[in-house]
């Protein structure tokens, strides 16, 4: 972003010598939404979002604007040096950070991806409702695609920027009283398996009709990767925040170096070469490290910006959210090892237990077990000697997470790149004892 | 701004469009936040930009922009033709929208004190003052006080004729007290948590919050919660008192109100509704004393305002009339659907970037006749709850969990003990036809939702309920299992 540079060393002579942080994002975006076997929604999104972020002797402020033109940038800067001289000092500050060197990172963008016009997604909504049509069944979805990119620059000579494009296509479908769910996104819209996605779907809404009721309880369950994911990225930013540790309000507070999980779970933040790429830095420029949260079941490290690491006396992971962060940092490209076999033989390998397509609507009840709440939806079925036995209706589940993935009984091979907070690339995983604390009426 | 958004207009007529719209926004946030002492969030934004919406041939297009010049305008105009050409490529049949007479009208949220004229210094001092407050009580380990404020002035065009100016100002704050001890911790807020209390007007809000005032003792009950008992799970008579109503109201009624989302325009992401067309005006959705309304026209409400981004003039109606399924929320394209020729007013944007949909309107429980004091006199076991801390909801509104910040156990007509984690569960019309009692208007007061995320893409509205005190029996208290 050539004018980027432009546009930041403007803001930094505006801000006369006062140390001065950019954060500036550019996202072209676009999404076609289908409903009811048509075309609901269909827009495209340009957008500018630039932060200024200023410090000068222990006061701190800080202007967003979306207008890059100099009468803004003048207004904006000015805003912000009138916040600070008017402001009392606040000790703890942090100054901005030094540069320093960063890896290389992934190349994460694809030119055809980040352009793909409004007809190559009205064309892939179609082909999946006439499908749809055909069968008596209902198609609902998404298919997007765009680019961002994220310049984070500081007066002290610190320049990172990252850019990525996106593709996704998310498919509900409805046949009578079934439903079916399947999802993918990729930095590359070819990788997408759209085929693929739609078949899923629509072959769990036909096999979930009629579905049965089976009584709330204790039950062994198959997650497939996107119901696991949900939980397990849960479990990571609750956990594993270097900010959450540091005010002891997180399950891994002296338990660093001891075994708390199951074993079969080792679990890393890589944003680098992990199978959740991401920027290769974070929010105060800094090079994102990889961290190895959980390596078979010992719980290893938490993550840290500047401002958590100096408080627990260690160095930055590389890990910030925008400055100030009210939540502090959190792992944003998390990768589960994966085991071995497919979802396929985990459902081979169970007596009787709850098949997961997805979870809907998960919330945090207690956050230092990480105890959730949360429903099944679309596609939930009962595994009986190693078969999928029959559809049932849904069920909400209220369990510890902690005590949950402390019975992991089997990881499959074959993990899903998801999107859920940052990224999570997640196998299917079999867990014992999962609490459904009720059912619903469909 | 109107000849700037004449140029899209232009281009909607140019193109001859069933209907098109330009709604150009202009949007200041200010947020502050103070964490243990220290500056946590000290911003100030200032965004514009513009959405524009065509009609064409029955079919949808939108784009937005932030180039503000006409040449930019026309051009996100024309991107928005080019989606809703592509848009015909998979429909059922044309879309149409109710009719709703041309206004040309001016429209202001009312307010006492403009807060982005406060000092900066005046609102952190504040801030700093309960943050102290809220850490008097040593096993306090996270104190957290935020306040925010957004004004929008919008400048809405339709190629019908409309021309419709109106600024929304909202203020809202909290306080928030963590305690923690040999492993727990439990939180409790002042008005409330979830980024509190946030209101349609100006300062005066803040000011009527009275913050410090209560700082201490949301610390010490934050404090006290960690040594109370157990909320035990049991069939139980509940009371709900503070902003839970709100939560209660908000996820089994206003969300299963919304027309797109009973059509099942929804269904790929936040879900349907159980609340189907063919049961309006016959569905019993509670007991006879349940009446919910919404109203756009409602003073203070965050989803108050002159018009609605479909440029459908604000009006008041009932969702749940004498315990009846009376209503739902709609916008002009769906409420055709349900027979009627004109829409309730209740489609909204998030900001200039996003298209307009479905939303919850201001919604509220009408008061009843009782007070806190008789509903619970008349409770033999049960427990009275205050103030959300999780929520979550199936996929067609009906199975609900709530837990909530603090309890208090009723034995025989008494309020009791403090109670920790309490939560409840149940299913959405036999729970609002468990409702056997409702405090009066006396103790009725408006609650601020300011993070209600819909759609996709995903976008946030702002609205608010009201309600009393209220109590419910049989209910299923605490977690099975």
């Amino acid at each position: 972003m050539k004018n980027m540079e432009t546009v930041c060393e403007k803001i930094f002579k505006l801000a006369k010598g006062v140390q001065c942080e950019v954060t500036a994002e550019t996202r072209d975006w676009a999404l076609t939404r289908f409903a009811e076997n048509v075309i609901s929604q269909n827009v495209a999104s340009s957008s500018l979002h630039l932060s200024v972020r200023l410090l000068d002797s222990g006061r701190t402020a800080k202007v967003n604007l979306n207008q890059a033109d100099d009468a803004s940038l003048k207004r904006a800067v000015a805003a912000g040096l009138e916040t600070l001289r008017t402001q009392k000092k606040d000790p703890h500050l942090l100054p901005l950070a030094r540069p320093r060197a960063l890896p290389a990172g992934k190349n994460l963008y694809d030119r055809e991806t980040a352009c793909l016009p409004p007809g190559w997604r009205a064309g892939k909504a179609a082909e999946l409702a006439r499908a749809c049509k055909k069968t008596g069944q209902t198609a609902c979805g998404t298919v997007e695609n765009g680019a961002a990119t994220l310049v984070v620059a500081n007066s002290l000579g610190l320049y990172a920027e990252h850019s990525e494009s996106f593709a996704g296509h998310s498919v509900t479908v409805r046949d009578k009283d079934g439903s079916g769910w399947a999802e993918r996104q990729d930095f590359d819209a070819a990788k997408i398996p759209f085929a693929l996605i739609n078949e899923t779907a629509r072959a769990k809404a036909a096999a979930s009709r009629k579905p049965r009721e089976i009584k709330p309880g204790k039950y062994t369950v198959v997650l497939e990767p996107h119901a696991a994911a949900g939980l397990l990225s849960y479990l990571a930013v609750y956990g594993f925040g270097g900010q959450l540790y540091n005010e002891g309000r997180s399950f891994v507070c002296g338990k660093l170096g001891k075994k708390a999980l199951s074993p079969l779970l080792t679990l890393e933040d890589n944003s680098i070469d992990g199978a959740a790429p991401g920027m290769p830095f974070d929010y105060e420029g800094q090079p994102r490290t990889r961290v190895t949260l959980v390596e078979n079941g010992v719980l290893k490290s938490v993550v840290h910006d500047r401002k958590t690491a100096k408080k627990a006396k260690t160095a930055s992971t590389g890990h910030a959210l925008p400055q100030p962060s009210y939540m502090g940092p959190i792992p944003l490209n998390l990768a589960v090892k994966p085991g071995h076999g497919s979802l396929e033989a985990l459902i081979k390998g169970t007596e009787r237990g709850v098949l997961v397509t997805q979870f809907h609507y998960t919330n945090i009840l207690r956050p230092q077990t990480v105890e959730m709440t949360g429903m099944t939806r679309n596609g939930t079925f009962m595994i009986e000697d190693g078969r999928i036995a029959y559809p049932i209706k849904n069920m909400r589940f209220t369990q510890g997470m902690v005590e949950a993935f402390g019975r992991v009984e089997a990881v499959s091979g074959l993990p899903v790149l998801i999107s859920e907070w940052g990224g999570i690339s997640c196998p299917a995983m079999r867990l014992g004892g999962f609490n459904f604390s009720s059912s619903t009426k469909f | 701004m109107f000849k700037l958004a004449s140029k899209a207009i232009e281009v909607a007529n140019k193109h001859r469009v069933d209907f098109g719209d330009i709604r150009i926004v202009e949007e200041r946030r200010q947020g502050l936040a103070v964490k243990n002492g220290e500056i946590a969030g000290l911003t100030d934004q200032v965004s514009m930009g513009y959405g524009v919406r065509v009609l064409y041939k029955g079919a949808w297009g939108f784009a937005s922009g932030s180039v503000m010049t006409e040449r930019g305008v026309a051009e996100t105009a024309r991107k928005a033709v080019a989606i809703a050409k592509a848009s015909r490529l998979l429909m059922a049949g044309r879309v149409r929208l109710a009719p709703e007479p041309a206004y040309q009208d001016i429209w202001q949220t009312p307010f006492l004190k403009d807060p982005f004229a406060v000092p900066t210094q005046q609102k952190l001092d504040l801030l700093l003052k309960a943050d102290a407050l809220l850490r008097r009580n040593k096993k306090v380990r996270v104190a957290a006080s935020e306040m925010r404020f957004i004004r929008e002035h919008q400048w809405h065009m339709t190629t019908e004729g409309s021309r419709i100016e109106q600024v929304l100002l909202s203020s809202g704050a909290s306080i928030t007290a963590t305690a923690v001890e040999n492993g727990e911790s439990q939180m409790r807020g002042y008005p409330c948590s979830h980024g509190g209390q946030t209101l349609g007007g100006g300062w005066e809000i803040i000011e009527a919050m009275d913050l410090a005032a209560h700082a201490e003792r949301v610390g010490d009950e934050a404090a006290a919660l960690l040594k109370a008992p157990q909320c035990q799970a049991g069939v139980r008579d509940l009371i709900i008192s503070g902003n839970q109503m709100a939560l209660q109201i908000h996820e089994s009624v206003g969300h299963a109100s919304e027309l797109d989302r009973v059509l099942g325009y929804e269904e790929s992401y936040a879900g349907s509704s159980f609340a189907t067309t063919e049961k309006l005006g016959k569905f019993r959705y509670g007991s006879p004393i349940v009446n919910i309304v919404a109203d756009a026209t409602l003073p203070g409400g965050l989803a108050t305002a002159g018009y609605d981004d479909d440029a459908v003039k604000a009006q008041r109606w009932h969702i749940v009339k004498d315990g009846i399924l009376s209503g739902y929320m709609t916008n002009r394209e769906f409420c055709g659907r349900i027979g009627k020729e004109r829409s309730w007013g209740s489609c909204r944007a998030d900001g200039f970037a996003n298209i307009p949909i479905t939303r919850i309107c201001n919604l509220s429980l009408m008061p009843g006749h009782s007070s806190t004091e008789e509903l619970i006199a008349g409770v033999r076991d049960g427990v009275m709850m205050e103030n959300n801390v999780s929520w979550s909801i199936d996929q067609r509104r009906l199975n609900f969990q709530f837990g909530c910040e603090i309890g208090w156990e009723i034995k025989n007509g008494r309020k009791g003990r403090m109670l920790k984690n309490p939560t409840y569960q149940g299913i959405t019309p036999e729970f609002w036809g468990s409702c056997d009692a409702i405090a009066g208007p006396q103790e009725w007061r408006l609650w601020g939702v300011a993070n209600c995320g819909k759609g996709q893409p995903g976008q946030t509205a702002m609205m608010c309920h009201g309600s009393s005190p209220a109590r419910f029996r049989k209910v299923k208290i605490g977690v099975h299992g």
